[in-house]
């Protein structure tokens, strides 16, 4: 099946409304999503995707009311120790994104540094978490890099650009899934995403299954379709 | 086992019959020593050998005085190990500079007892019979765990261990020429030569129910507890078994019903599981690395293999780590300021004596020293900067004048810990860990005095420095840790955790 996307990233989009939704507080929708993420996890792995990322936490996001915050850095926590032992049965090479502001709470960074520790050499699938995340500054510090490494202007190219990139090995993103019909990039995978197809499904973070999951890769598939018929002669076309 | 010109050795001093000084060629890394000190059951010959050698009354009041391993036992027994490891160098110049830097410290180490009677680590009597309780131990430990070794061998480990003692005194005359000679020397010391001293009991049973975790399981205190609350009571038991009839009686150790069969079982287990595993698993190294794990520790043999190893190794304690509970998982953010009773407890009381003396500060030294393995220039500098330090806190802090500072006293004036001695030690600290003298700490550096790399909690507050400490950082981060102000986890590595 070579119209399964190889890298396909969710950005985790509504949590808060949900929640307002239901009169509860933001936490209880960050609660929520614990759900979805794990479903998304499934069927991504199930449905034979090599590499799946997360969008969980931007560098924006430390604005948000310090309560809001810490209570998702527990929650983060919380699910990683909970989950952790069924990524690595499942064979899901788990890796974090971003993680490098001090106000991160140390016992976190450890578990995060022990999830990829423990997960490093699985196959199966590679799940890329975006925490604390911003695209602007990876590229920034890939930049960094460059000139600490004393690569001459003239031998920049995008190829090797992507080499100071973190996780150089991560392929360009095929699918993004934006839920709750948010049309923005806000700053996520900026230079992997590059050609990914976007899609905007209405429904709600906490809410999103599987069966949504399934629906995403349907509509890539179809575009796919396409935009192959620009360039496949015809009369191969069957309609 | 290569030993025969080692065993041909041992055999022409016997022949000779004249006290000739044993050859330190017996030493080395074909010796049966190294075999046992790579040995990870070697570990109960070494704790039992300690509870014979605190019975000596010198010995007993210099370990109850200026001894860390209370309060850092895990640190202690890493640092013994690598000392040892030294020593049965094939290279005699890496022995050579240990041996001396063993005297150095043990130099320092001299005082008077409860009793006032004085004692000194550098006693050849009492030196010898160090020497003596761990070989008399290695031969309990292997009779006990079902490999008896037969005459030549005991023998040949007799004359490597008076090879060991002449490489610290010069001589072994302290310890009888032969074997034979050596049992009634051994008997006579228990005796006449020991005393139901308190370090005896301080080991058996305040160690032995309060030793901290070991760092891999650091932040589960719980898990350990639980733990130590089973494990405590059976090493104290087993090691006690162990124990000569005659010292037990002596010292008026209990007899458990049980003990003595437990004690069987355990180091028959010990010996079983020696055989039966493979052979890497239950290197001393192995162990400690399992215990404290060291990152970027590059041990020459084997590099590939043990490469492999340690990582199924951490990836077992990375999974071990996330699977038992965790008391912090209530949700607290971050490190707390240390309490200024935490602080004083974990960092300056080193010997865990509860009050903070010259040999809590000479431990930090000694520690320092022995990390860096620094030439006794270095180490000079670090003591009298300790030492300068040490008279500024008895000055400011020391308010009954009785030579100790309390924690009370501590607890009254913490703040004004920060003196200018104080800072002199951080810049005597950053100087000698400046190996390459080009006035900042890389990365190389950070890893020999820290035994870990660099964190993005300490590199953080200035990522585009490229990973190196200026002077000014090194000094100032070293001030907010002494002061108590903040915790860190590279310094706790080095001071606080055992």
């Amino acid at each position: 099946m070579s119209s399964v996307p190889c890298h396909v990233a969710c950005v985790m989009d509504g949590n808060g409304r949900w929640a307002a939704q239901r009169s509860l507080p933001r936490s209880a929708g960050h609660q929520a999503a614990e759900a979805a993420v794990i479903d998304v996890i499934e069927a991504a792995h199930a449905g034979g995707v090599q590499w799946l990322s997360l969008y969980a936490f931007s560098t924006e996001n430390w604005r948000r009311p310090c309560d809001e915050v810490d209570h998702l850095m527990w929650l983060v926590r919380r699910t990683l120790r909970k989950h952790a032992l069924a990524l690595h049965a499942r064979g899901i090479r788990c890796r974090f994104l971003g993680v490098g502001d001090p106000r991160i709470p140390p016992t976190l960074t450890r578990d995060i540094t022990d999830l990829m520790e423990l997960t490093r050499d699985n196959k199966r699938m590679t799940l890329t978490v975006a925490f604390d995340h911003g695209g602007r500054r990876d590229i920034v510090e890939a930049a960094r890099s460059l000139i600490r490494d004393r690569v001459p202007a003239e031998d920049v190219t995008e190829a090797n650009f992507a080499g100071h990139l973190p996780h150089p090995d991560t392929p360009d993103v095929d699918l993004v899934i934006r839920t709750s019909g948010e049309q923005r990039i806000s700053n996520f995978m900026l230079w992997q995403v590059a050609y990914a197809e976007w899609v905007f499904p209405e429904v709600l973070w906490p809410d999103f299954r599987a069966a949504h999951f399934w629906e995403c890769l349907t509509a890539y598939r179809q575009r796919r379709r396409r935009f192959g018929d620009v360039t496949v002669p015809a009369t191969t076309d069957e309609g | 086992m290569s030993d025969t010109t080692a065993t041909a050795g041992s055999h022409a001093t016997a022949a000779s019959g004249e006290p000739a000084t044993p050859d330190s060629a017996l030493l080395g890394p074909h010796s049966l020593l190294h075999g046992y000190c790579n040995d990870a059951r070697w570990g109960l010959a070494v704790v039992r050998a300690t509870v014979l050698e605190a019975a000596h009354p010198q010995i007993g009041a210099a370990l109850l005085d200026n001894s860390t391993f209370v309060a850092h036992p895990w640190r202690r027994l890493r640092n013994t190990l690598t000392s040892t490891q030294r020593i049965l160098d094939a290279d005699t110049g890496v022995r050579d500079r240990e041996v001396s830097r063993l005297n150095r410290m043990h130099a320092r180490i001299s005082g008077d007892d409860a009793q006032g009677r004085p004692y000194n680590a550098m006693d050849p009597e009492a030196r010898a019979w160090v020497v003596a309780t761990l070989f008399e131990s290695t031969l309990t430990m292997s009779r006990l765990s079902g490999e008896s070794l037969d005459g030549p061998t005991m023998e040949q480990l007799y004359a490597e261990f008076r090879a060991f003692l002449a490489l610290l005194e010069g001589d072994a005359d302290h310890l009888p020429l032969t074997l034979r000679q050596f049992w009634p020397y051994f008997d006579d010391m228990l005796a006449r030569g020991l005393e139901n001293t308190e370090a005896i009991r301080v080991i058996l049973f305040r160690l032995f129910a309060q030793v901290p975790p070991p760092p891999l399981l650091r932040g589960r205190p719980a898990v350990w507890a639980v733990g130590r609350t089973v494990a405590g009571p059976v090493a104290a038991a087993v090691i006690m078994a162990s124990l000569p009839e005659s010292f037990r009686r002596q010292a008026g150790l209990g007899d458990l019903p049980g003990a003595q069969a437990l004690s069987r079982g355990v180091h028959l287990g010990s010996g079983v599981a020696t055989r039966l595993l493979p052979q890497s698993w239950t290197r001393t190294d192995t162990l400690m690395g399992i215990l404290d794990p060291a990152p970027g520790q590059g041990s020459g043999a084997a590099a590939g293999a043990l490469a492999a190893l340690n990582r199924r190794r951490s990836q077992a304690a990375a999974l071990f780590r996330l699977l038992t509970p965790d008391p912090e998982d209530a949700g607290s953010g971050g490190p707390a300021a240390r309490s200024a009773d935490r602080f004083f407890a974990e960092v300056l009381d080193q010997t865990g004596d509860g009050h903070l003396d010259w040999p809590d500060l000479a431990a930090m030294a000694r520690e320092i020293a022995t990390r860096l393995d620094l030439g006794e220039r270095d180490e000079t500098r670090l003591y009298d900067a300790y030492a300068d330090w040490w008279r500024e806190l008895l000055g400011a802090l020391d308010a009954d004048g009785d030579g100790r500072i309390t924690r009370q006293e501590y607890a009254a004036t913490a703040a004004s810990l920060a003196g200018p001695a104080l800072i002199k030690v951080a810049e005597v600290l950053f100087d000698v860990a400046d190996s390459d003298g080009d006035q900042s700490i890389d990365a190389a550096e950070y890893r020999t005095l820290f035994r870990r790399a660099f964190e993005r909690d300490l590199a953080g507050a200035d990522p585009d420095a490229g990973g190196r400490y200026s002077r000014g950082e090194f000094v100032r981060e070293f001030l907010a840790f002494m002061s108590g102000q903040r915790p860190s986890n590279a310094y706790d590595a080095l001071l606080a955790q055992s």
